[in-house]
C-alpha cells in the first residue's frame, strides 16, 4: 500500500525538485563560491583568493554607502507602507463611502511594472516640465527642489515611489485581514466604551498582527534591494547619493566586470537580508490567536 | 439601575421591518426576557437598545434620558455576546478591565472591581488566562463577569447560554438569576428557549415577525395565551390546536373538532356560551389530558378517547401521541403507570379548566 503511494508521489516531485536544485540551489551554492575568488567573468577561470572580497568590502566606502542608503529604506519604508496601508485598511473597512473604488485605485500601482513606474515617476519628479514641481510653483514655492539630482532629496524621493508602489498590496492584505475579526469584537469594545482610536490600536492592530509581521518582512525585503526603482530613476545618482547594495553590485558586476567582488557583495546582502527576517520574526513573535 | 422604555420602535432594513411598532416599560430592577423564534426581533431590539443599531422611527429611554442618538459607550449599559466576543489577544483579568481601563478608572479601583466580580463568579483562578485556555463555561462568566465590573444601569443578555451544553446551561440559568437578585439591577434576556425565559424573567415579551405579541409574567403568560402563537410556543411539548365548532344542544355545550367531542363543564361555559355556533381553535396543553384511571381530582373533567400512536417514556411521566378519529394526531403527558401499546385505545380525561378557544381568523384568544 505504502509502496505504490511512493511510487506515485515521486513522479511528481522529481520535476520540480530538478527544476529548484538547477535554479535555485546550484546558483546559490556557485554564487557563494565565486564570491570567494577574482573573476572578470568571461575570459579566464576564476582564481581561488579566500575571503579577500569579504575584507575588501570592509574598507570600502562606496560598500557603507550603499549599505547606509538601505539603512534609510529599512526604516523609512516599512514605517510609511505600513503604517499608511493600515490606515487606509481600516478606513476603507468601517463602512468609508466609495471603499470599493478606493481599494481599486490604491492597488492599482502593483499590476503596473516597476520599470513603468520608475519612468512615469521621473517625469513626476522633472525639474522643470514634472507634474510635482508644477504643483509647488503654482502653491506659491518660487524654487522647488532638484528632487532626483540632490542627495539631499534623492533617496526620500524614491521611497516615496516605493511607498507608493507598495500601499495598495499591503492595504488589500490588511483589509482581507480586518474583515476576518468577527465584528462582535469592535462591538463589545464600542460598549466598553473604546473610541475609534483606541479600537484600532487595542482591538485591530493585535488582531491582525500576523499579517503585520508578515507585511513588515515583505517590505524589508525590499527594503534590502530597491534595485528596479533605483536603476531606472537615478541609477544610484547623483554621485552614489541613491545607490543601495543591489545597483552597486551590478555596477561591480556587469559595468566594472568584477564579479568576483560584485557576487561578495550580493552575498553579504543575502546574508543581511536573511538575519534582518530572523531578527524581525523573534522581534515580533506573538502567541498565534483563535478566533 | 435604570428602568428602559421602547416607545413605538421601529427597525427596518431596507423593506424588512425587523422590529415594528414596539412599546415596552421595563421597570427598574426588572428581568426581561425577549423570546421568540430567529428572525423574530428579539436581537433587533436589544442592539437597538444597546445603540448597535440605529431606530428608523420611536424612541428608546434609559431611565428619562431619550437615547436615541446616544453612542453605545454613553448608554451606562453593558452586554454579554452569544459569542462572548472576549478578545482573544487579551488575559482575563485584562477582558475585565478594559472597559474600566478606556474610562481611566484608577489602577487601584479596576484591580479591586475585578477581584470583586472574579470573587462572585468564582473565576479568580483563571484570571492570568487567555481565552483560548478557558472552556465554554468559563468563558461565559468572564464574559459575565467584564459586565458586571462596568457596574452599569442595565445588563444586556444575547442568547448567552446557546453555546453550553445541556447540564452547563440549567446550572448557569440558576447563576444568572442569582446574579439579578444580588446585584439588584434591570436584566434584559434575549433567547430563543421558553425554557430559559420561563425560569428566569420577571416577565417575558414574546415576539414573532418583529411584532411584540405579549408581555407578560411567565405564569400569566402560560395560563392565558394571548394567541395561538404564544400558547404554542410557550410550554413543552407545545398546546395541541383543534379546528373546531362550538356547539351548544340541550342547554349543554359541547367542543366538536370531527375527531372527538367534549362537553364543556358548567363553570367553562359560562364565559364560552358567547361564541356558541362559531367555529373556533380549541387549544389544550399536554399536561391537561390526563389518562382516565389517573386522573387528579379536583379538575373540570371532560372524557374522550383516542387511539395511541406512539409512547415515550420519560420516565416521571409518558408522552403520548394519540390520534384522534379523523386522523389528527396530538399530544398527552400521562402518568407513568400508565400502560399502553401502539395501536391501543385509551381513555382520557381532559382538565377543561385550562382548555382555551381562539378566534380562527385572527387566531387570538377569545377567553
Amino acid at each position: 500500500m505504502y509502496r505504490n503511494k511512493y511510487r506515485l508521489i515521486v513522479p511528481f516531485l522529481i520535476p520540480s525538485l530538478l527544476l529548484y536544485v538547477t535554479f535555485v540551489l546550484y546558483p546559490y551554492g556557485r554564487a557563494m563560491y565565486i564570491s570567494l575568488t577574482q573573476w572578470r567573468g568571461l575570459s579566464k577561470p576564476p582564481v581561488f583568493i579566500g575571503l579577500e572580497n569579504f575584507s575588501k568590502m570592509l574598507g570600502d566606502s562606496n560598500f557603507w554607502n550603499a549599505l547606509g542608503n538601505n539603512a534609510f529604506y529599512i526604516i523609512t519604508l516599512p514605517l510609511f507602507t505600513i503604517g499608511l496601508a493600515l490606515f487606509f485598511a481600516f478606513v476603507l473597512t468601517q463602512g468609508a463611502r466609495f471603499a470599493r473604488f478606493y481599494r481599486i485605485t490604491f492597488f492599482f500601482p502593483q499590476v503596473m511594472s516597476m520599470v513603468a513606474i520608475g519612468v512615469l515617476w521621473s517625469f513626476v519628479y522633472h525639474p522643470t516640465i514634472g507634474f510635482l514641481n508644477s504643483f509647488l510653483k503654482l502653491v506659491g514655492m518660487s524654487d522647488p527642489p532638484v528632487w532626483l539630482g540632490n542627495p539631499d532629496y534623492v533617496l526620500s524621493a524614491l521611497s516615496g515611489v516605493a511607498v507608493w508602489q507598495a500601499v495598495g498590496f499591503f492595504m488589500v492584505l490588511f483589509i482581507a485581514a480586518m474583515e476576518s475579526i468577527p465584528a462582535t469584537y469592535y462591538e463589545a469594545a464600542m460598549i466598553d466604551g473604546a473610541t475609534q482610536w483606541n479600537i484600532f490600536w487595542n482591538i485591530t492592530i493585535p488582531l491582525i498582527w500576523g499579517t503585520v509581521q508578515t507585511a513588515l518582512i515583505f517590505i524589508m525585503i525590499e527594503a534590502t534591494s530597491m534595485f528596479t526603482i533605483t536603476q531606472t530613476m537615478t541609477e544610484g545618482g547623483p554621485s552614489r547619493g541613491s545607490e543601495v547594495l543591489s545597483t552597486y553590485l551590478y555596477h561591480e558586476a556587469f559595468i566594472n566586470s568584477n564579479f568576483g567582488y560584485g557576487t561578495a557583495i550580493a552575498v553579504a546582502l543575502f546574508f543581511l537580508t536573511l538575519l534582518i527576517s530572523v531578527i524581525l520574526t523573534r522581534l515580533l513573535r506573538r502567541e498565534s490567536l483563535e478566533f | 439601575m435604570s428602568s428602559v422604555t421602547f416607545e413605538h420602535v421601529y427597525k427596518r432594513f431596507g423593506d424588512v421591518v425587523a422590529v415594528n411598532d414596539l412599546s415596552i416599560e421595563v421597570e427598574d430592577k426588572e428581568f426581561l426576557v425577549f423570546v421568540g423564534p430567529s428572525g423574530c426581533g428579539k436581537t433587533t431590539s436589544l442592539r437597538l437598545l444597546a445603540g448597535l443599531e440605529e431606530i428608523s422611527d420611536g424612541q428608546i429611554l434609559i431611565g428619562d434620558r431619550i437615547v436615541n442618538d446616544v453612542p453605545p459607550k454613553d448608554r451606562d449599559i453593558a452586554m454579554v455576546f452569544q459569542s462572548y466576543a472576549l478578545y482573544p489577544h487579551m488575559s482575563v483579568y485584562d477582558n475585565m478591565a478594559f472597559g474600566l481601563k478606556l474610562r481611566k478608572t484608577p489602577k487601584s479601583q479596576i484591580d479591586e472591581r475585578v477581584k470583586v466580580a472574579a470573587g462572585l463568579l468564582g473565576i479568580e483562578q483563571l484570571l492570568d488566562r487567555k481565552p483560548k485556555q478557558l472552556s465554554g463555561g468559563q468563558r461565559q462568566r468572564v464574559a459575565v463577569g467584564r459586565a458586571i465590573v462596568r457596574e452599569p444601569a442595565v445588563f444586556l443578555f444575547d442568547e448567552p447560554l446557546s453555546n453550553l451544553d445541556a447540564k452547563l446551561r440549567v446550572e448557569t440559568r440558576a447563576n444568572i438569576s442569582k446574579l439579578h437578585k444580588r446585584l439588584a439591577t434591570t436584566f434584559i434576556y434575549v433567547t430563543h428557549d421558553q425554557v430559559e425565559a420561563m425560569t428566569m424573567a420577571s416577565r417575558i415579551a414574546v415576539m414573532k415577525d418583529g411584532i411584540l405579541q405579549q408581555i407578560d409574567s411567565p405564569q400569566d403568560l402560560y395560563d392565558n395565551p394571548a394567541n395561538v402563537f404564544v400558547g404554542g410556543f410557550i410550554g413543552s411539548p407545545s398546546m395541541n390546536f383543534f379546528d373546531a365548532t362550538l356547539v351548544e344542544s340541550d342547554g349543554k355545550l359541547e367542543i366538536n373538532t370531527g375527531g372527538f367531542r367534549l362537553e364543556v363543564p358548567a363553570e367553562k361555559a359560562k364565559e364560552w356560551r358567547a361564541f356558541a355556533g362559531k367555529p373556533v381553535i380549541f387549544g389544550i396543553r399536554p399536561e391537561d389530558i390526563h389518562a382516565k384511571q389517573f386522573a387528579p381530582p379536583n379538575i373540570l373533567e371532560s372524557d374522550m378517547d383516542a387511539k395511541v400512536d406512539v409512547t415515550e417514556l420519560m420516565g416521571n411521566e409518558i408522552f403520548l401521541y394519540l390520534m384522534s378519529k379523523d386522523n389528527k394526531q396530538f399530544i398527552a403527558r400521562v402518568d407513568p403507570r400508565v400502560r399502553v401499546s401502539n395501536d391501543d385505545k385509551i381513555d382520557l380525561a381532559v382538565n377543561m379548566a385550562n382548555a382555551h378557544i381562539f378566534d380562527p381568523k385572527t387566531e387570538t384568544s377569545l377567553a
